[in-house]
């Protein structure tokens, strides 16, 4: 048997109609996720910060203890500080900048010459002293960064 | 004396030769020759067809070295493509080397992933109308997907014993997309849409990559179970990528991991290719609706690209509907090259490389699919 018969005899019209439709359905379902996902992120960052500063608003302030909600810090850097800690625990310290800016690029992370740099203007990552840096672990306690992440 | 060095003669592979092992022969020397000396995907056609001479050389049945026979070594690594092992782990190195940044930024683009694997269905019913039974027609169908591994995957299942030329057929056609890509896309587009210059995609969070895999993942095998073993190593492979700190797991996938079964599935692939199933009418017509079935993947990406721009603000450039076809990254690049003949300064790359990924999960999904309508 063969042209329209073969196919009318093997289902041949069903199958392929319904074949194509489960794939565009997948599809759609996975692609309308993924666009949700950064708002889904963008909520969570949101709400976090909103529940900071209703803790705030509860307790007194201790102007010797710096606060997350009056933190300079954006979320980006927090994100950032995040990644560049496992990075360096990677690589160990103390470690060279060229060293972190390879490794990070190798790993997918973008902007690394910015995102080291805001790191070093908050004193994340300090110079040792001796042409290289170290993770400041003293600044990283009292701005208080990883508490949501139970680091 | 004269006895024993008779039998061993007869024994020989010049006694046992016939017509069909010299010219499969002569077909792997051609696939070695088009590997090395023009590229024509040589991490492929190289290993197969080399594969190709081990399993046509003339041997005595029953003596332990035949690719289909119990116990033998050929057999042993034959036994990763028949039981499906080898094209997960494949699909675990890609996922290793992919960045899905450009479908994360942008996923409508997924849709045109999705339009290209249109020409599986089509080039089924093709097989279909052409006489092949409907298991062998899905495998053929599958190579309209330019995903070997998944071609591989499908037809291990379905119909083993065109494993051989199917596998030949998606690897050449996948090294000639950028002959048959071309004129079917400048076909379809105008100058004006191949100038379309598209948005600067926003740039993705180091949490969206990392989230993706896993819930991709469990969408998908929710959808479409029966692609559990290459979407589930495909995202497994990225979660390795993104999580940085398995970065040692990930580079033994990208590297070595996918280089040994590489070698592996070329060798066992090219071995199960006798002449007696190659040397047919079948073959030709495999090959012939393998060639359709990249024309009209490659069409319908196009095409859908088109009817998109009917709905969206943003213009999306209908060449890169092309990259569909989930020859990662071949056909992206063949969108760049198109695209930069008609504008030297517009890049478009990296938003080919969304429809170019989204195809290699929806071959996937429509394997699944064709797999559970017609295994069993």
């Amino acid at each position: 048997m063969y042209g329209l018969d073969a196919i009318s005899a093997n289902n041949g019209w069903q199958l392929a109609a319904l074949g194509i439709s489960i794939v565009f359905a997948g599809l759609i379902v996975l692609s309308f996720s993924i666009s949700q996902i950064h708002r889904v992120l963008e909520f969570f960052d949101k709400s976090s910060g909103f529940s900071q500063r209703i803790k705030k608003a509860g307790r007194e302030k201790n102007i010797s203890e710096p606060d997350v909600a009056d933190s300079p810090l954006p979320a980006g850097i927090k994100e950032s500080a995040f990644q560049f800690k496992l990075l360096i625990k990677h690589i160990g310290e103390p470690f060279s900048l060229p060293e972190l800016i390879d490794f990070s690029k190798k790993c997918g992370l973008l902007h690394s010459h910015l995102r080291i740099n805001d790191l070093l203007q908050t004193n994340l990552i300090i110079p040792d002293g001796k042409g290289y840096f170290l993770w400041n672990y003293e600044v990283e306690k009292t701005l208080r960064l990883f508490d949501e992440r139970g680091e | 004396m004269v006895n024993l060095l008779i039998e061993f003669l007869s024994n020989t592979g010049f006694a046992l030769a016939g017509y069909q092992n010299i010219i499969m022969l002569l077909v792997g020397i051609v696939l070695i020759y088009l590997g090395i000396s023009k590229c024509y995907e040589p991490l492929l056609l190289v290993p197969i067809g080399f594969g190709i001479l081990m399993g046509n050389i003339p041997v005595i049945r029953d003596f332990g070295l035949g690719i289909y026979e119990n116990g033998s070594f050929l057999n042993y690594m034959y036994f990763g493509v028949m039981h499906d092992v080898y094209p997960p782990l494949i699909f675990l190195g890609v996922g290793a080397l992919t960045d899905f940044s450009a479908m994360l930024a942008r996923p409508s683009l997924m849709l045109l992933g999705a339009a290209a694997q249109v020409g599986i269905f089509i080039t089924f019913l093709g097989a279909l109308a052409i006489g092949f039974l409907p298991n062998e027609a899905a495998s053929i169908g599958i190579i309209g997907g330019a995903d070997g591994p998944t071609a591989i995957f499908l037809t291990a299942v379905l119909a083993p014993r065109l494993i051989g030329p199917i596998a030949i057929a998606a690897y050449s056609y996948m090294a000639l997309v950028p002959v048959i890509q071309p004129p079917i896309m400048k076909l379809l587009t105008s100058r004006k849409e191949r100038l379309i210059r598209m948005e600067e995609p926003r740039e993705v969070s180091k949490r969206e990559k990392l989230i993706f895999p896993v819930v991709g993942f469990l969408l998908c095998c929710f959808i479409a179970p029966g692609a559990l073993p290459l979407l589930g190593m495909l995202f497994f492979g990225n979660l390795l990528k993104e999580s940085v700190v398995a970065e040692r797991l990930a580079k033994a996938a990208r590297t070595s991991i996918i280089d040994t079964v590489t070698i592996l599935l070329g060798i066992a692939v090219g071995a199960s290719t006798q002449g007696d199933i190659f040397l047919t009418s079948k073959s030709i017509g495999i090959f012939v609706l393998g060639a359709s079935a990249f024309a009209v993947a490659t069409a319908a990406g196009v095409i859908f690209a088109k009817i998109m721009n009917l709905f969206v603000r943003n213009k999306i450039n209908p060449l890169i509907g092309a990259a569909g076809v989930s020859a990662v990254p071949n056909s992206a690049r063949v969108v760049q090259i198109v695209g930069q003949k008609e504008d030297p300064t517009n890049f478009l790359l990296m938003h080919a490389m969304a429809p170019n990924i989204s195809g290699v999960i929806g071959s996937a999904i429509a394997a699944a699919i064709l797999w559970s309508f017609l295994g069993g």
